[in-house]
């Protein structure tokens, strides 16, 4: 077997369709017929739902049909609740899902209300102007504190208060550490997120062919399978008669495997009740409420540590906002929960906390998914705790890290995939060394920072290091097959949206079955394709569907040996592969075209040996016991203008280590967007939600994405400590960049001012930063 | 949002007071205000047509309740409007003084606003709660001045507005 | 977001424009570069029942030098006005302005005319047009009248147009000698909304004293706010740091700044400061630089 493509910067595959306009995205999707959807949604945040009266915009030429809950009949009911809690000692979980309409009750901004379907979106636009709504509006639970006290009001009647969940989780005795710390910090910690702002928003359009009962739907999502299988039993229909098809996806980092939003759940429900295609395409603006998001952790966090900075113990209390539902379940607060302990050893624990219901839309992971939060607040506790010591902020990190033999290293609590939180493998000190040599940071410190602040100018260094667990299970599989034109066909159950696997695929294919990426073609998220596996999230793609891909190429490479060694009449060990061929050793002039050989392995006639499989083809899944631990270290330089308070970010350095490399230029632009995300979530983004779950910025005007003026290129470096949870060796790397990038932003922002502010929330912004240097706050 | 201010109007605490409640007045200040009908002591409710620059020119039905009346010292609104672009909700205070021969009205006005004005309006939320006061401030000085300069009994709405 | 339905009209002539505009009244709106009307359409804020399309109009763009002032028909692109040597040259304020209006994009489409008639408070060329006290030419059926850009903006969004009546032309007139301008903005992203800007013109006498000068702000009030104070705190004095710094600090009588999500009413007032008094010591500089 070749190494030739693993590790190879292959140009990708499908840029060429993306970029001649040639790919297909569901808006593209364009069937005879085809009718057009809007939802009304709701103006509150919370009220009594009394009425939602739709007859004027029945009788409005060129509408089709208007559906309230009521209409829904049988049909309305809550969605499933799509992650249980891991199975934590005392956990209180209440769940409740959204539903397809709101019925009796609003709880956000947005919910839907109605849905319309006309010949034309316009026209379902001039009917969502018809329907008259009566809402008795309540007051709204908005803030996290007030919503948790005696006598707030209630997301959810039936239950007692709005408490979604509780959890603690701890190891060791963090009562004794503290007593025996030399030093303890003590800090609250707010820590904003934001939307995803996918370029492209959601969509859905279904086809019921009466004819051959067959349901077709083309859905944005990161899960064809399971909203397939969803689909299925909600309407009443076999698996093997709805076809869901994730095609060309403009982005999705996380909302989109959200599953069984209202709008999934109604448009094939209304294609099949009209008999006509029915397409949903979300605008910009439906997307701040529609489409899931991730906000508010507050946490009282403290730090125990000893004279020389090594960490005794970590406590922590955090408040999580949910939302109005909590359909996802504790993915998000258990992902905090996780991370916050980071590459360090921290021999004791105790972290507990409450997730909140509130009046606004669902929240759900959005790349980082709750490990951002776990980062930042042991970031800076580690920071405040070295200013207090008097000691460096790389020294304090390295004294804690997790020795290169402490692995496979349990952490003693529960990880989203509910096996204890075990890191596989990892080396963090040459991670340190890399980023602290490639940022130069002896040097600033000691000549060009101090040279700048005497010519008046606030400049300061950020770095911090972190893990992200990914590659977690339960499985994905892959379909290997040669077809007789002698390329190769890959399908896999996961979607993409944009992590090119249709070309890191094809590369690890390339090199089992000697031959170019360019021949390999690879299908993704259409369930007809492929119909079992769970998605793409947590980033596990390359991991789990790549070694399921892997694993598949290598069966298909075992039948074409021992196929081309009958043929061929040689032992298996004189044959390889080579450009799309099987070739003996030392006989240049004796081989096989792969596609030959598929063909010679269908016969139209004659017998076969027992057991034979026909074709070139081979299936495997693979499922890691557990989710493996990426590390990285990220360090930034930044520069403070104090009288307009705008800060410029003028180098920006990432150290990862996502163990084994399969396309180093897609990890470059993974670890470049995810960068990109990380700065808009620590200086630019922040959804505004105000006291009475109204939101003041749903447009681009005003929720503030950086751009390519606003993100550096990232400097990139790798370290590479394989995982041996997988035959590759690989970890994810999808959300990597996203996650360590406010900490590090908080850290340099800080020194840049030197030390006048202590930065502990998140985003920042100008105004904030006026403020904050306003009052001069300190604890 | 917090809509804050004072004003001082020539004329009696008892004169302003009943130019305040009368809804003719309000028709006639509030600015767009196309309707306003006292439909209990207590209760008015009316139309507005608001729009600002480019922006069409939208109805809002609106509702006032009056509460804690204590005539001719103070007041508590209660306002809510609602029209295509979203809505309006909250409580204003009015607070009457004697400051020689004229009044100083003080008002605050605690006002949630959502709906798309929310949604996409945010940036220019305050600059017109600012001219919505500015010029129905205005106004009710050019009423207030009317009313005194023709000093005439008859000149009063028929409906004088006593609470009980 | 899709707009309503609504009647359009592509006219030949500005007669022809104007006889529309009278005839549908309020109910009508011209359309000119579109890049805020057409995105409240789609909001369904603005429903006009009917545009009229200017866009046909040629007469109606240009670029024109005359000796004493500078003419830009009401339908010249933003990106005509960014790339052109004779405004370069007329009314370098305004070439130093361009690229702060929005985007590259939003430049090939936006007019002059276009931008003035919206007063956008946020917006740069009613400020620059007022620091520049550059005048407009407005047509209706009845005649043409002209009128000063201090004069036109009138309030939130607010102008002196009449109903029917189009801005055709504005002139800006030639600079004193002696004049430096600067123009200086804040904005959270390049081609954002300012949070605020300042435009300025300053001039000098034979002594070197400031014998003029109009500071014209944006984001800061209802429409470009004109800062008199600032102007007082400079008349015949000599342009030290000092007194420029005594003359940003003074434009805070003059602005009553709002509050939105990016930026507090204090926040905008320290911005104005800071970048009133950028702008006056670029501004100063030029002066310098183009005697030597």
């Amino acid at each position: 077997m070749s190494a030739r493509w693993l590790g190879e910067r292959v140009p990708r595959l499908e840029d060429t369709k993306l970029l001649t306009g040639r790919a297909l995205f569901t808006d593209d999707v364009d069937l005879p017929g085809m009718l057009h959807a809007a939802f009304l949604r709701s103006d509150d945040a919370h009220g009594v739902l009394r009425s939602v009266d739709v007859e004027a915009a029945r009788r409005r030429p060129g509408v089709v049909a208007v559906w309230t809950a009521a209409d829904l009949g049988e049909y309305w009911k809550p969605g499933p609740a799509l992650v249980p809690p891991p199975p934590i000692a005392g956990l209180v979980f209440n769940s409740a899902t959204q539903v397809p309409l709101a019925r009796e009750k609003v709880r956000h901004v947005g919910e839907p209300l109605a849905l319309v379907v006309a010949v034309s979106r316009y026209v379902a636009e001039d009917a969502l102007d018809d329907i008259v709504v009566d809402v008795e509006p309540l007051l709204a639970v908005t803030d996290l504190e007030a919503a948790l006290a005696p006598g707030a009001p209630r997301v959810h009647e039936a239950l007692g208060g709005n408490v979604a969940a509780r959890a603690r989780q701890s190891k060791g005795d963090y009562a004794a550490a503290r007593g025996r710390a030399h030093k303890v910090i003590a800090r609250r910690f707010r820590y904003d997120r934001g939307a995803a702002a996918a370029i492209e928003n959601r969509g859905v359009v279904a086809a019921w062919d009466a004819k051959t009962e067959e349901l077709t739907v083309w859905d944005t999502t990161q899960a064809p399978i399971p909203i397939r299988n969803g689909l299925a039993a909600m309407l009443g229909l076999g698996e093997s008669q709805v076809r869901v098809v994730a095609p060309f996806i403009g982005g999705g980092f996380g909302p989109k495997i959200m599953m069984f939003y209202p709008e999934e759940v109604l448009i094939p429900w209304a294609a099949m009740r009209l008999g006509r295609p029915v397409k949903w395409i979300e605008d910009r603006q439906e997307n701040f409420y529609a489409t899931t998001q991730e906000r508010l952790q507050i946490h009282d966090a403290e730090l125990a540590v000893a004279k020389d900075g090594t960490i005794l113990g970590v406590k922590d209390r955090f408040l999580f906002d949910t939302g109005a539902y909590d359909p996802y379940g504790l993915t998000i607060p258990i992902n905090s929960q996780c991370t916050l302990l980071g590459p360090y050893a921290v021999p004791n624990y105790d972290s507990e906390f409450t997730a909140v219901f509130t009046n606004r839309p669902i929240v759900t992971p959005v790349r980082g998914a709750g490990r951002q939060h776990g980062v930042f607040v042991m970031e800076r506790l580690l920071d405040l705790a070295a200013k207090e010591l008097g000691m460096d902020r790389v020294e304090i990190r390295r004294r804690n890290f997790l020795p290169p033999d402490a692995f496979p290293h349990d952490h003693q609590i529960l990880f989203q995939d509910f096996a204890p939180l075990t890191y596989d493998s990892g080396d963090y000190g040459p991670a340190m060394d890399r980023a602290v040599d490639a940022i130069g940071y002896e040097r600033f410190l000691r000549e060009e920072q101090p040279a700048l602040r005497r010519a008046g100018r606030h400049v300061g260094l950020g770095i911090v290091s972190y893990i992200e667990g990914t590659g977690i299970g339960p499985y994905e599989g892959a379909r290997v097959t040669i077809e007789p034109s002698g390329s190769v066909r890959v399908a896999t159950g996961v979607g993409t949206q944009g992590q090119g696997h249709f070309t890191t695929f094809a590369q690890l294919v390339s090199d089992v079955l000697g031959m170019d990426p360019s021949k390999v073609q690879v299908i993704t998220g259409d369930t007809r394709e492929f119909g079992w596996g769970t998605g793409t999230f947590a980033s596990r793609g390359a991991v789990v569907a790549g070694n399921a891909v892997h694993e598949a190429a290598i069966r298909v490479r075992k039948k074409v040996l021992k196929l081309a060694s009958e043929v061929l009449g040689v032992d298996a060990g004189e044959l390889f592969l080579e450009c799309g061929s099987v070739h003996v050793k030392g006989a240049p002039e004796r081989s096989l075209r792969l596609g030959d050989l598929a063909r010679k392995a269908n016969p139209l006639r004659g017998g076969v040996a027992p057991g034979t499989e026909p074709g070139l083809e081979a299936t495997a899944y693979f499922g890691p016991e557990r989710g493996n631990a990426a590390n990285g270290v990220h360090a930034m330089i930044v520069e403070v203008d104090p009288e307009t308070c705008e800060v410029r970010i003028r180098r920006y350095v990432v150290v990862h280590d996502c163990g084994t490399v399969i396309n180093p230029t897609v990890v470059e632009g993974q670890v470049q967007g995810g960068v990109a995300m990380g700065i808009g979530n620590a200086f630019y983004e922040q959804l505004v939600w105000d006291e009475n779950g109204q939101l003041m910025n749903a447009s681009f005007m005003d929720y503030l994405l950086p751009t390519a003026l606003d993100v550096p290129a990232v400097e990139m470096r790798h370290t590479v400590t394989p995982s041996p949870l997988n035959p590759l060796g690989a970890k994810g790397v999808g959300e990597a960049g996203a996650i360590p990038a406010a900490a590090a932003f908080a850290q340099a922002v800080e020194d840049a001012l030197e030390g006048e502010i202590e930065v502990l929330e998140i985003p920042l912004s100008p105004n904030r930063l006026f403020d904050l240097l306003g009052s001069r706050s300190r604890p | 949002m917090i809509v804050q201010g004072e004003y001082t109007f020539p004329g009696t605490r008892e004169a302003i007071w009943e130019l305040l409640l009368d809804p003719a007045v309000i028709a006639r200040t509030m600015p767009g205000t196309e309707e306003m009908v006292r439909v209990a002591p207590d209760r008015y409710e009316g139309r507005m047509r608001v729009g600002v620059g480019a922006i069409t020119a939208a109805e809002f039905t609106v509702s006032v309740q009056l509460a804690d009346v204590v005539p001719p010292e103070r007041y508590t609104m209660q306002i809510d409007g609602r029209g295509r672009f979203g809505f309006t909700r909250g409580t204003a205070q009015v607070r009457l003084a004697a400051d020689g021969a004229g009044t100083v009205m003080r008002f605050e006005a605690d006002l949630q606003v959502g709906g798309k004005i929310a949604a996409v309006g945010q940036r220019l939320l305050d600059s017109v709660s600012k001219l919505m006061t500015r010029q129905g401030l205005e106004s009710l000085s050019k009423e207030v001045n009317r009313r005194l300069a023709s000093a005439d009994p008859g000149s009063r709405s028929p409906n004088p507005g006593s609470l009980p | 977001m899709k707009p309503p339905v609504f009647d359009y009209f592509r006219p030949a002539s500005v007669d022809e424009a104007l006889a529309l505009l009278a005839e549908h009244g309020a109910d009508a709106k011209a359309l000119a570069g579109g890049q805020s009307l057409v995105p409240a359409m789609n909001f369904r804020l603005a429903q006009p029942a009917a545009l009229v399309d200017l866009n046909g109009l040629d007469e109606l763009a240009g670029i024109g030098d005359g000796p004493a002032a500078l003419r830009l028909g009401a339908m010249t692109r933003h990106c005509a006005v960014e790339r052109s040597a004779v405004v370069a040259k007329r009314a370098p304020l305004l070439t130093e302005t361009m690229p702060y209006v929005a985007h590259p994009q939003i430049r090939n489409r936006g007019t002059v005319g276009g931008s003035l008639a919206h007063a956008d408070p946020a917006a740069e060329l009613p400020a620059v047009m007022v620091a520049s006290s550059a005048r407009f030419l407005l047509r209706s059926r009845s005649g043409e009248r002209w009128i000063d850009a201090e004069r036109f903006f009138t309030g939130l969004f607010a102008t002196a147009l009449e109903p029917g009546e189009l801005v055709t032309a504005v002139e800006v007139p030639t600079l004193a000698p002696r004049t430096g301008w600067a123009f200086e903005e804040m904005s959270r992203r390049h081609g954002d909304y300012a949070l605020v800007g300042v435009a300025c013109l300053v001039t000098l006498d034979a002594a070197g004293r400031c014998a003029a000068a109009r500071i014209a702000l944006l984001s800061v009030g209802e429409g470009p706010v004109l800062a008199p104070s600032a102007t007082a705190a400079l008349a015949g004095v000599q342009p030290t740091a000092d007194a420029l710094r005594a003359a940003a600090e003074a434009v805070n009588a003059d602005i009553d700044p709002p509050s939105d999500i990016h930026a507090s009413a204090a926040f905008r007032r320290r911005l104005a400061t800071v970048l009133t008094r950028r702008a006056l010591t670029r501004a100063v500089e030029r002066i310098a630089t183009s005697a030597s």
